[in-house]
């Protein structure tokens, strides 16, 4: 009986052995992420587009950008989570517009099973695996230093901010106060919040700043109020005694610091927020999420006429992108 | 049954076996390591040249490029020269011809910006300040030379990433306002569709750096300019041009013509190198796994051949020690030597049995022999006492007595001849004893009685002849004689299962067990011990040792011998043995 037994245990020891040195692995389809972004249209957010693009080819992944008209709708965002979770997004990197309002529809896609990175702007929910982006405490600090170190003697200081429901602005708006309350030189004017949108933000620090002729500094907390801003200062031609401190790297800001409308811009790193959240997207889907940090912080700095066209200043500044077109 | 020794210990198969693999083992493993130490080698040998070669076409590329701008801005230079409509119509054709040109622009001995020439824009009034012209450098460098990467900064929003290529004009009458300098802002189109197709392997890359290690195209730049990712260009520009491998990366270098620029091809040990060295390790695996395998069939039934039969071969010798008398051997088929030991094993089992039978024959020809002998020597004193008795009857004129013993006399040796037959009917035996009994009776002058107490479902049995005279025989001579009183011989044969028992009971002297015992050992001396040992053994050689005399006897009370037999219906069964 022992003698029969033994061919068959050989047999299948071969067996298993040529069955091992078969298996080869077999290519994966894409995976699904999406963006979903304040805005479409900011320079900001196309930068951070652009890094998102890099990491999703560079990861091979299938990556869906969408964002609402105006950056104080989150109805619309809520609805493009849903729709990212329908349309089969595994991963969902998000910028919230409302830190509260957001929250639900961000819990029902974790409920979904997608998972949650938030970049620039956080949400108030547990099912973020990370946050990526600005300190936007520190930013707001940065603000204030910039102020206090342009502007000797005692400084009026009006802050132009959008929506008092986004986690980023208030945080911003916060560090800014903080910083300039330990000086102690400074005072506050007046605090509004406008719409992210050029033209009303334009309007509004027109008001502003006739309404308060002692405003001698002018912070705003983001890119399209900045150009509203710069544009305001312009429109009153007060360059020479209003400071005017902006958030981020628009050409309309760049000119307006060249031609001494805007004095200093605080410039975040969207492309960095962008590539990072993609690249923890794609983290989350292969099974790291483990070693993802709960707060990346991306780089911030000040920009000013000193260091506009340092290679730093250069490269934080301008987006390289050598397939541009000469045409306007 | 094998003993333990025999079974601990190695089999030869196992021993082989595992030899075999052994050695097959540690000389695939040396192969295997030499190999791949070999191929490893040769693949990144082959990954530098590879890279080397993509750097070297990039190169060429990149070197062409500046080439053809060189040749540019000899055009650009020579417009210089032309009258200001024709100069601008010419720019203009240049600047369609080649969209990669950001803007021409021209500079004063003193730096300033004279003319700018770009499809569709105008420089601002005030420029804050121009990056793409720098005095110092341009005075300080006698021919054209390119500038790192910078941004166009002398127009209203907007602010394309170039690098600028600026060249000293010959000097022209005209004073003040003549240009000295010509500048070309180029933009990356070009050059990024030169490095960004080129791959080695799936994630090499190739970019452009100068003397110094700036960056002047990198295909991720947007990357390294966000923080995300940083090259370690100064250790870069240290190297002179060549390949370098370490561990992770090979750094190949190659500078472009003699503009500055260099070509670093970037290309990943672990995708060019380690992934075919594990293919290959993959690959051998499964071979020497493979040849393991056979090495492991081949020995197996190898082993198996030598083995198996060897196994085979130790049973038979088992079964042979067992029972030598039924064992019959098969010749077991296999390798010749195994045949060979098969062969003479067989010859030695059928000469061991030879033998056996042999001696086995002998030493029932003995007994016969011994028997024969003993029957043929009826104890002369018998004979001339019993004679001397039927003499004096005759004298004495007791004819009747006279001729009853002759009579039994004659039946008595008539039975004890039988034909010469080893066995007789019980009958006869009971017989026999009975002419014996009679004759001693007169012998002995009425001093004993005697009973028979036959079943007489036994008659028909057969048993061996001559086996009840010898223990009455000793039952008178060493029971009775010396007795006092009249003694008294029982003899009884009865059925005992498959068995017949024949006892002869005597109250005699009797005797003690060791003198019982004695009886049926080998130094018996006297006559009549002889003929009861005889009588043991002939039983126990026809019939087996379970059959035989048992003596029980007790001193002055007697002696009784029980005599146990089968029953034997044919004598022929147990004749001819």
């Amino acid at each position: 009986m022992r003698q029969n037994r033994r061919p068959a245990l050989w047999a299948a020891l071969a067996l298993l052995f040529l069955c091992g040195c078969g298996t080869d692995a077999v290519p994966e389809a894409r995976r699904s992420v999406a963006l979903v972004a304040k805005s479409t249209e900011t320079e900001f957010w196309l930068s951070a587009f652009a890094g998102a693009q890099a990491a999703a080819a560079e990861y091979n992944l299938e990556l869906t950008i969408s964002g609402p008209g105006t950056e104080e709708d989150y109805e619309t965002q809520n609805k493009m989570i849903a729709q990212a979770v329908e349309n089969g997004a595994e991963v969902i990197v998000f910028s919230a517009i409302d830190y509260e309002r957001n929250a639900e529809a961000v819990d029902a896609a974790a409920q979904a099973g997608v998972g949650i990175v938030s970049i620039d702007s956080g949400v108030g929910s547990d099912q973020v695996s990370t946050y990526i982006g600005t300190d936007n405490y520190a930013a707001g600090q940065m603000a204030a230093r910039a102020a206090l170190e342009g502007v000797e003697g005692p400084l009026y200081v009006g802050m132009v901010n959008y929506g008092e429901s986004s986690a980023s602005g208030q945080e911003r708006e916060r560090g800014a106060l903080d910083g300039l309350a330990e000086s102690g030189r400074a005072r506050i004017a007046a605090v509004v919040n406008t719409l992210t949108d050029t033209p009303r933000a334009q309007t509004d620090v027109v008001a502003l700043l006739l309404a308060h002729p002692e405003i001698n500094v002018l912070i705003a907390f983001n890119e399209p109020i900045s150009v509203g801003a710069s544009k305001a200062v312009r429109t009153l031609d007060r360059a020479e005694d209003i400071f005017l401190v902006g958030f981020d790297s628009n050409v309309v800001t760049i000119d307006g610091l060249q031609d001494g409308y805007v004095d200093a811009l605080i410039v975040q790193n969207p492309y960095a927020m962008g590539y990072l959240g993609v690249e923890s997207a794609y983290k989350l889907l292969t099974g790291q999420g483990g070693s993802l940090k709960p707060v990346v912080d991306t780089s911030t700095q000040i920009v000013d006429r000193e260091n506009l066209f340092t290679m730093d200043g250069q490269k934080a500044l301008f987006a390289f992108d050598p397939s541009q077109k000469r045409a306007k | 049954m094998r003993t333990g020794a025999s079974r601990g210990g190695p089999r030869t198969a196992t021993i082989l076996v595992f030899m075999v693999v052994g050695v097959v083992f540690v000389i695939l493993g040396c192969c295997v390591g030499l190999f791949l130490g070999r191929y490893r080698d040769a693949m990144i040998q082959s990954a530098r040249t590879s890279t080397a070669q993509a750097v070297a076409q990039v190169s060429n590329t990149v070197s062409n490029y500046l080439r053809d701008m060189e040749q540019a801005m000899g055009l650009v230079e020579q417009s210089m020269l032309e009258r200001p409509e024709g100069r601008d119509e010419q720019l203009s054709a240049f600047l369609k011809f080649r969209p990669d040109v950001v803007a021409v622009t021209s500079y004063s001995a003193a730096g300033e910006l004279l003319d700018c020439w770009s499809p569709d824009r105008e420089p601002k009034e005030n420029i804050f300040q121009n990056l793409s012209f720098d005095l110092e450098r341009a005075r300080a460098a006698p021919s054209p030379y390119m500038t790192a990467p910078h941004v166009v900064t002398i127009f209203q929003s907007w602010y394309p990433w170039v690098v600028t290529m600026t060249a000293p004009l010959d000097p022209m009458p005209g004073g003040e306002n003549t240009a000295a300098w010509v500048s070309l802002d180029l933009s990356f189109s070009n050059i990024s569709s030169y490095i960004n197709n080129v791959s080695i392997g799936q994630r090499g890359y190739c970019f452009l750096m100068d003397r110094v290690g700036n960056i002047v195209y990198h295909p991720q730049q947007q990357l390294l300019y966000s923080g995300l990712k940083s090259e370690d260009t100064e250790a870069l520009a240290a190297l002179e041009d060549g390949a370098y491998a370490d561990n992770t990366v090979i750094h190949c270098l190659t500078s472009v013509g003699d503009s500055g620029w260099r070509v670093v091809g970037v290309s990943y040990v672990d995708e060019l190198v380690n992934r075919n060295v594990r293919e290959m390790i993959w690959l051998s695996a499964w071979l020497a796994g493979l040849i393991l395998a056979t090495a492991l069939l081949a020995s197996w039934i190898l082993s198996r051949q030598l083995s198996r039969p060897l196994r085979e071969l130790a049973s038979a010798m088992g079964r042979f020690e067992t029972d030598a008398d039924h064992f019959t051997y098969r010749p077991m088929g296999g390798t010749r030597e195994v045949r060979e030991l098969s062969g003479s094993f067989g010859h030695m089992v059928v000469r061991i049995q030879q033998l056996m039978s042999t001696v086995r024959q002998e030493e029932i020809n003995l007994r016969k022999t011994e028997l024969k002998a003993l029957q043929a020597q009826i104890n002369p004193h018998f004979l001339y006492n019993t004679l001397d008795s039927i003499a004096w009857m005759c004298e004495q004129g007791r004819g009747g007595d006279a001729v009853k013993m002759i009579h039994a006399l004659a039946r008595l040796f008539r039975i004890s001849i039988s034909k010469g037959h080893e066995l007789i009917p019980i009958a006869k035996e009971i017989e026999h004893a009975e002419n014996y009994l009679e004759i001693q009776k007169y012998r002995y002058k009425n001093q004993f009685t005697y009973t028979f107490d036959v079943d007489p479902g036994c008659l028909n049995y057969y048993c061996n002849k001559i086996t009840l005279q010898p223990i009455i025989e000793n039952a008178i001579m060493h029971g009775l004689d010396l007795l006092v009183d009249e003694g008294h011989i029982t003899v009884r044969v009865r059925q005992d299962g498959e068995d017949v028992v024949f006892t002869v009971q005597d109250n005699g002297v009797g005797m003690s067990a060791e003198q019982a015992a004695a009886i049926l050992r080998e130094d018996a001396q006297d006559r009549t011990g002889i003929g009861i040992k005889n009588v043991n053994d002939r039983l126990r050689i026809y019939f087996g040792r379970q059959y035989g005399l048992r003596i029980t006897s007790e001193l002055d009370a007697g002696t009784s011998v029980e005599l146990r037999m089968p029953k034997v219906k044919e004598a022929r069964d147990y004749e001819t043995k």
